[in-house]
C-alpha cells in the first residue's frame, strides 16, 4: 500500500482501488504511472469498495475514485428492449467498466449501482475471448453501453483496444456511444466501416442542466466534425429528449445546429428518442432527489415510464419534421413505445 | 454535531480543554457534551469501542449533516515520523477492511490501518490500533462512509511500552489544527441537500393526513418535481380549506398536482 504523500492528490481519482490481483496488469502499471499522485488502496475484490453499504452516490459525485479489478463473470450481455440492435443478428454489449465519469441527472446508472464510483475491469483480453464463438455471424457489440468509455480512454486505451480486435473480425460491428469530446485517442486508427461512432447530443441548456461533467454542445460538434472528416461512421442521438418548458425551440434548434456544422450526408443516422426509464431504475433514482427529471409524472406501462403519449408523440412528431428537412425518411431512426 | 471519539482519558483531555467540554453523565461511558460536539472515550479494544460507539448512536441519531471522527494515537512502521497525524483510507479488521469515503482535499498522509487485539511490540506492515474496526462497524449503520474520519498520531513504532499518558495527551494536543482543519472540509463535502424547510415539512406532513397513503406519495413526488425543477419557488399549497368530502379533496389533490407538474 502506497501511503499519500501530502502534495496535492488529483481531484480525479484521488484514490485508486486496486484489487492485488491485477497489481501486475499491464493496464494497472498504465494507469498507476498516469495517476502518481493518487493513494493506492489494495484491496482483496472491488465490491469491498464498490458496494459498501451507505455511500453518498451525490457526495461521491463530486469525487470519483477509480476501481481495477479483474472480472471473473461474463463481459457479454444481451442488448435490452430500450435499445436499438440495428437490426444485426445478434447484438451484445460490453460490460468492462462501470460507473460513468460523466453526471448525467437523468441516468440510470444511479439507480443501477450504489457507488458514484468507476470500476474498471482491466482484463479486457477474456472479453475478446468470450466473443470470438459468436463471430461466425453478424454481431453487434456496444462497448460503452453502461458508461463512455471514451471519456476515459485516455485511461483506459479500452477503445483502441476493441477497434484493434475488430479489424480483424469481419462479423464484428461495433457501435461506440459517448458525449466526449475527446477524437484524439482514434486520430491514429484507420477508420473501420463496421464501426459507429455516436454522438449523443443535447442542447447546452439541457447539457448545463441536467449532463454535468460533459463536453459542451460545441466541443462535441467539433470532435464529430473531426471524425466524419477522417472517414469515420457517425451516428448523432437526440437521445433522450428530456421534456421541458421551452421544448419547442430548444431541440428543434439543436437539429439546426447540427447541421449547420455538420454536412447531413455525412453521418449515416439520426436517432430520437424521450426519455425512459424501467421503474425499478426510477424508483432508485427518485431516492437521491438530485433531479426533477426523476419526479416528472410519468406513464408507466410494462415496468417502463415514459413521457405520457401525447408529449411523447409531440417530442417525435416535432423533432422528426424538422430532421426530415435534413435527412430522408430511412436515416432517422427512433424510439418508440411498443404499443 | 461533531461526535469525536477516542479510546483513552489522555487522549480525550486535549479536546475537552480546546473545546471546553463538559461531563455528561447520561451513558454509562465517559461522555462529554459541549457547543455542537459530543465526545465519548470508548474504552480499548474493538468490542468496547463498537458496544460504546453504538450506545453513543443509540444516545442520538446522526443525521446526514453530522460527522464522526475517531482520533487517537497508533503505533507504526519507522517509515512514519512519530508525531506524524494519517488520515485512514483503510481498516484492514480480522476477516475485512472497512473504507472510509475521502471525498476532500487534505495535507496529511493517508494510509490503511490493521485493527488489533492486543498492543503489537514486533514490526507490522501498516500501522495499527485496536478500536478502528469496531467503531467503524457500529457508525456505518448510522453515517454514510464520508461523514466518518479516522485520524492516527503516531505515538511509537512498535514500542507501545514507551507510550506515557503525558506522550498521549502532547500528541493529540499537537494536532488540534489538524482536527480542526479536517472537520473544515468534512464540513464543505455537499451530501444531499434538504429540500424543504421544516415548516414545508409540516405543512407537507400535515397536507397528507388528509390523503391515501398513495396520494400522499404522489403529492411528495410533485412537490419534489416543483422545488428541483426551481429551487427557491415557494410551495404554492392552495390557501383554501381541504373540504371534507372525499371526492372533492381529491379533485382538489389532483388540481394542485397538475400546477405543480406543469
Ligand atoms: S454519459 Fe451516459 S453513462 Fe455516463 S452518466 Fe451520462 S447517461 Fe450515464
Amino acid at each position: 500500500m502506497k501511503p499519500l504523500s501530502p502534495t496535492s492528490p488529483p481531484k480525479l481519482y484521488s484514490h485508486l482501488y486496486v484489487e492485488k490481483r491485477v497489481l501486475n496488469h499491464p493496464q494497472t502499471r498504465f494507469i498507476m504511472e498516469k495517476f502518481d499522485r493518487s493513494a493506492i488502496v489494495l484491496i482483496d475484490h472491488y465490491k469491498e469498495v464498490f458496494n459498501r453499504p451507505n455511500q453518498s452516490f451525490a457526495a461521491q459525485s463530486d469525487s470519483k475514485k477509480l476501481i481495477l479489478a479483474h472480472k471473473d463473470g461474463k463481459f457479454l450481455h444481451e442488448g435490452s428492449q430500450y435499445s436499438d440492435g440495428f437490426e444485426h443478428p445478434q447484438f451484445f454489449y460490453a460490460s468492462s467498466i462501470m460507473g460513468c465519469l460523466y453526471d448525467c441527472d437523468y441516468c440510470y446508472l444511479q439507480g443501477l449501482y450504489p457507488s458514484a464510483n468507476t470500476v474498471l475491469f482491466v482484463n479486457l483480453e477474456d472479453a475478446f475471448e468470450q466473443l470470438l464463438p459468436y463471430l461466425d455471424k453478424d454481431t453487434l457489440i456496444a462497448t460503452s453501453y453502461d458508461t463512455d468509455t471514451l471519456a476515459i480512454e485516455s485511461l483506459t486505451r479500452q477503445t483502441l483496444l476493441w477497434l484493434e480486435f475488430a479489424e480483424n473480425q469481419k462479423n464484428l460491428h461495433l457501435e461506440i456511444r459517448t458525449k466526449s469530446a475527446n477524437f484524439k485517442p482514434l486520430k491514429k486508427m484507420k477508420p473501420n466501416q463496421r464501426v459507429i461512432l455516436a454522438w449523443t447530443l443535447s442542447p447546452q441548456k439541457i447539457i448545463d442542466r441536467y449532463e454535468h461533467a460533459t463536453p459542451s454542445l460545441a466541443q462535441r460538434l467539433r470532435a464529430i466534425k473531426e471524425a466524419v472528416e477522417a472517414g469515420w461512421n457517425v451516428r448523432v442521438c437526440i437521445d433522450p429528449v428530456i421534456y421541458t418548458d421551452a421544448f419547442e425551440t430548444l431541440y428543434p434548434d439543436l437539429i439546426d445546429i447540427l447541421f449547420h456544422h455538420i454536412d447531413p450526408s455525412t453521418i449515416t443516422h439520426l436517432t430520437l428518442g424521450s426519455f425512459r426509464m424501467s421503474t425499478p431504475h426510477l424508483r432508485a433514482l427518485k431516492k437521491l432527489h438530485r433531479s426533477d427529471v426523476a419526479f416528472y409524472p410519468y406513464e408507466v406501462s410494462d415496468d417502463m415510464a415514459t413521457y405520457p403519449e401525447t408529449i411523447e408523440s409531440t417530442i417525435l412528431e416535432t423533432l422528426v419534421a424538422k430532421a426530415r428537412t435534413y435527412l430522408n425518411e430511412e436515416r432517422i431512426r427512433t424510439w418508440q413505445r411498443q404499443s | 454535531m461533531i461526535y469525536l471519539t477516542c479510546a483513552l482519558d489522555a487522549e480525550a483531555r486535549p479536546l475537552i480543554e480546546h473545546y471546553r467540554l463538559k461531563r455528561d453523565y447520561t451513558l454509562p461511558y465517559t461522555f462529554y457534551k459541549g457547543d455542537g460536539i459530543l465526545l465519548l472515550v470508548t474504552g480499548i479494544g474493538r468490542s468496547n469501542a463498537m458496544l460504546a460507539l453504538s450506545a453513543l448512536m443509540g444516545y442520538r441519531i446522526p443525521t446526514k449533516d453530522d460527522l464522526l471522527i475517531n482520533i487517537g494515537i497508533c503505533g507504526a512502521p519507522d517509515t512514519y515520523r512519530l508525531g506524524e497525524a494519517l488520515l485512514i483510507h483503510q481498516i484492514m479488521d480480522t476477516d475485512r477492511s472497512y473504507y472510509p469515503d475521502i471525498l476532500y482535499p487534505h495535507p496529511l498522509r493517508e494510509t490503511g490501518l490493521m485493527c488489533v487485539d492486543t498492543p503489537v511490540s514486533s514490526p507490522c506492515l501498516s500501522p495499527v490500533d485496536m478500536e478502528s474496526g469496531g467503531i467503524f462497524q457500529a457508525a456505518s449503520r448510522f453515517l454514510k462512509l464520508h461523514q466518518m474520519a479516522f485520524i492516527k498520531i503516531v505515538s511509537d513504532h512498535f514500542e507501545p511500552h514507551k507510550v506515557t499518558k503525558e506522550g498521549a495527551i502532547h500528541l493529540v494536543k499537537s494536532h488540534i489544527h489538524t482536527l480542526e482543519s479536517l472537520i473544515a472540509s468534512l464540513q464543505k463535502v455537499s451530501s444531499d441537500p434538504s429540500l424543504f424547510t421544516p415548516e414545508e415539512m409540516e405543512k407537507i406532513g400535515e397536507w397528507k393526513t388528509h390523503f391515501t397513503v398513495s396520494q400522499g406519495v404522489k403529492l411528495e413526488e410533485a412537490l419534489f418535481y416543483f422545488r428541483l425543477k426551481i429551487p427557491k419557488r415557494p410551495l404554492p399549497f392552495p390557501t383554501d380549506p381541504i373540504p371534507t368530502s372525499k371526492r372533492e379533496r381529491s379533485t382538489l389533490l389532483e388540481t394542485f398536482i397538475a400546477h405543480l407538474t406543469a
